[in-house]
């Protein structure tokens, strides 16, 4: 029998009526139950309220982008160039200007091979023996290997202490040190409603702000409008809150340069460009494995250099 | 007890206790239920929250970057020394901002902005799309906010990242057995700089003298530190530090691209020939267009479109 359907069907006499039913005082399970689902049953109406509210809200910022930050932040013209959601399998966000600086010591040399085929055969050696007419250079190789950033998480709030500085007109004949400097002393005087300033950056549309004390920040946000002199000219420049960021996670790996060999290590014995054709005609021999290079720099002892690799 | 129940009898009993057993069982579920549907409308709100990015809270920003493939591009030789000191790396990152095409819009982008608010200005245009005239809206496109920053990451070619340190000595006395083990070239080690040690959580930073120490120590995961007549092995990984720089919310505006309406009656047409008909009106001067750059029409169903720099 199904307990949860059907029940027994009562005997002929004595069918209960209503009023019999209501006289059997509920336990206090029942009871229990009754106030759960009726405090679930408020919870869900005030689930759907706050639902519907927000819903309401999404449409309307939708239809008015003006209302969209409680505070003015600046504009940056933006282009649909054809990314929609299905063909996005990757980031949400645009990452550009990826550039690593990886430092040569002395003594060293970067290899790029035209094919990382070559490069990988030649790291399978540790250790290298250049035959020169006298002597034998003994040297060592490793792969060139990049720290690249594979996940970033950065977390964002209102910053109670720094103000974001803007409206300044596109052509100011400033360096970035001098703006930044007209700026903070403007702002670090009490008698323009600005205190101690603490940290300042230029951002592409502003100037950041870190004030020692939040009250300073509050009340130059409240001013909002000043006129400050920068190069011998008034400007009009507005002063809001700012939204500052902090990373809360990156996620490192290091990746190896597929074409890249760096070899270590390499005896002082000869001159910069000497050492070069003898590293490059031992390199590029097919019989050591070696190949066609793309581009050889060795670094002489006692100096130091740095590669830049970019995408 | 109400009156009247001592005379119920014992099947009614029995009834009643099974009516009140069903009774109790179609709570419990209906109780499921509604518990299930409360953290699911929870889960929507919380959704919603963070998409509204209500101001008074903090935001996240989530990013995988996939993989890219570095290649050598030049040389340089600074003045100074402390640029060799660590392995740099910097970039940029932009939000791509989102915007829910709605059945029935589409998104032009136009490759002259002059052209674009035009289009905008002249507000009605009339598209013949397959013999039939539609009414297309030109408005601008009302984008949201999005977040730019620049990161930094520095990993040290000096220092090296020591944990799992016993804690078994006083501090002072663990920070010398570290500089110790630590400067014995013939386990890979070299001259120690200094030692920034703790305790508590059993782990240390090592400055070197030289570059080149960290590398040699690095290629292994741990490293032999000799307390007394022990031998334990701490781990060591390589020392990151990550910066973030010029940090700024930015409100989109859309310059070239124009947002169009009008065309929801035709979401019984084949999107494509519809998609081409209106392109091709906007490629047309005499209508107020001009040179193309991308197209994108939405009828059948909504469809996320993003915005970049």
């Amino acid at each position: 029998m199904d307990s949860a359907t059907s029940f027994p069907a009562p005997k002929p006499r004595l069918l209960p009526t209503r009023s019999q039913t209501m006289s059997v005082t509920p336990g206090p399970a029942s009871l229990r139950r009754g106030s759960l689902l009726r405090t679930l049953q408020e919870e869900q109406a005030k689930l759907k309220m706050r639902l519907q509210e927000l819903q309401e809200l999404k449409r309307g910022l939708r239809d008015s982008p003006q209302d969209k930050v409680p505070f003015p932040v600046p504009e940056v013209p933006l282009v649909f160039r054809g990314h929609i959601k299905e063909d996005m399998e990757g980031p949400k966000s645009l990452v550009s200007n990826l550039r690593i600086s990886y430092p040569l010591s002395g003594g060293s040399a970067l290899i790029i091979f035209d094919d990382p085929k070559v490069a990988k055969q030649v790291l399978q050696q540790k250790e290298h023996q250049i035959q020169m007419e006298e002597c034998r250079l003994r040297v060592q190789v490793q792969p060139v290997e990049l720290p690249m950033v594979t996940a970033i998480q950065v977390s964002s709030q209102m910053s109670s202490q720094t103000v974001l500085v803007s409206g300044f007109p596109a052509k100011l004949k400033l360096s970035e040190e001098e703006l930044l400097d007209k700026v903070e002393l403007f702002f670090g005087k009490t008698k323009n409603g600005g205190g101690d300033v603490e940290t300042r950056e230029l951002l592409h549309a502003g100037v950041m702000l870190g004030f020692a004390k939040e009250e300073v920040a509050q009340n130059l946000c409240q001013i909002g409008q000043f006129t400050v002199p920068l190069g011998g000219r008034q400007f009009p420049l507005k002063v809001s809150p700012y939204m500052s960021g902090e990373i809360q996670k990156a996620e490192i790996k290091f990746q190896p340069v597929p074409q890249a060999v760096l070899v270590l290590n390499i005896p002082d014995v000869l001159d910069g460009p000497e050492l070069q054709d003898v590293l490059q005609v031992h390199f590029q021999k097919p019989t050591r494995g070696g190949g066609e290079v793309e581009a050889l720099t060795a670094v002489p002892p006692g100096e130091q250099r740095l590669a830049v690799f970019t995408t | 007890m109400a009156v009247g129940c001592e005379e119920i009898d014992e099947d009614m009993k029995e009834y009643l206790k099974d009516e009140e057993f069903m009774k109790a069982e179609q709570k419990q579920k209906l109780i499921d239920k509604i518990l299930e549907e409360n953290i699911y409308l929870t889960m929507e709100i919380q959704k919603l929250e963070t998409e509204l990015q209500e101001p008074t809270g903090s935001s996240q920003i989530k990013e995988d970057i996939p993989e890219t493939k570095m290649k050598f591009t030049s040389l340089e030789n600074p003045e100074g020394d402390s640029r060799f000191s660590n392995i740099s790396c910097s970039f940029q990152v932009s939000s791509r901002v989102p915007y829910e095409l709605q059945k029935g819009e589409a998104l032009i982008t136009f490759e002259d902005e002059e052209v674009a608010q035009n289009v905008i200005r002249m507000e009605k245009h009339h598209v013949n799309i397959m013999d039939i005239g539609v009414e297309v809206m030109a408005k601008p496109v009302p984008l949201n906010s999005g977040v730019r920053f620049q990161v930094f990451v520095e990993v040290s070619k000096m220092k090296v990242n020591v944990t799992e340190i016993p804690g078994e000595l006083p501090e002072n006395q663990m920070r010398d057995k570290l500089e110790l083990s630590f400067s014995k070239s013939r386990n890979g080690g070299g001259e120690v700089e200094c030692v920034e040690y703790d305790k508590q959580a059993g782990s240390a930073v090592i400055t070197f003298v030289e570059t080149g120490v960290a590398d040699r120590i690095l290629k292994k995961k741990d490293y032999p530190l000799y307390i007394n007549q022990d031998c334990h092995r701490v781990v060591v990984s390589p020392y990151i530090e990550t910066h973030l720089k010029k940090f700024q919310v930015f409100s989109g505006i859309s310059k070239r691209t124009v947002l169009l309406t009008g065309l929801e009656d035709l979401y019984m047409m084949d999107e494509e020939l519809v998609g081409d008909s209106v392109n091709i009106h906007f490629q047309r001067p005499k209508n107020g267009g001009g040179e193309v750059d991308m197209f994108k029409c939405c009828l059948s169903e909504t469809c996320v479109a993003y915005f970049q720099e």
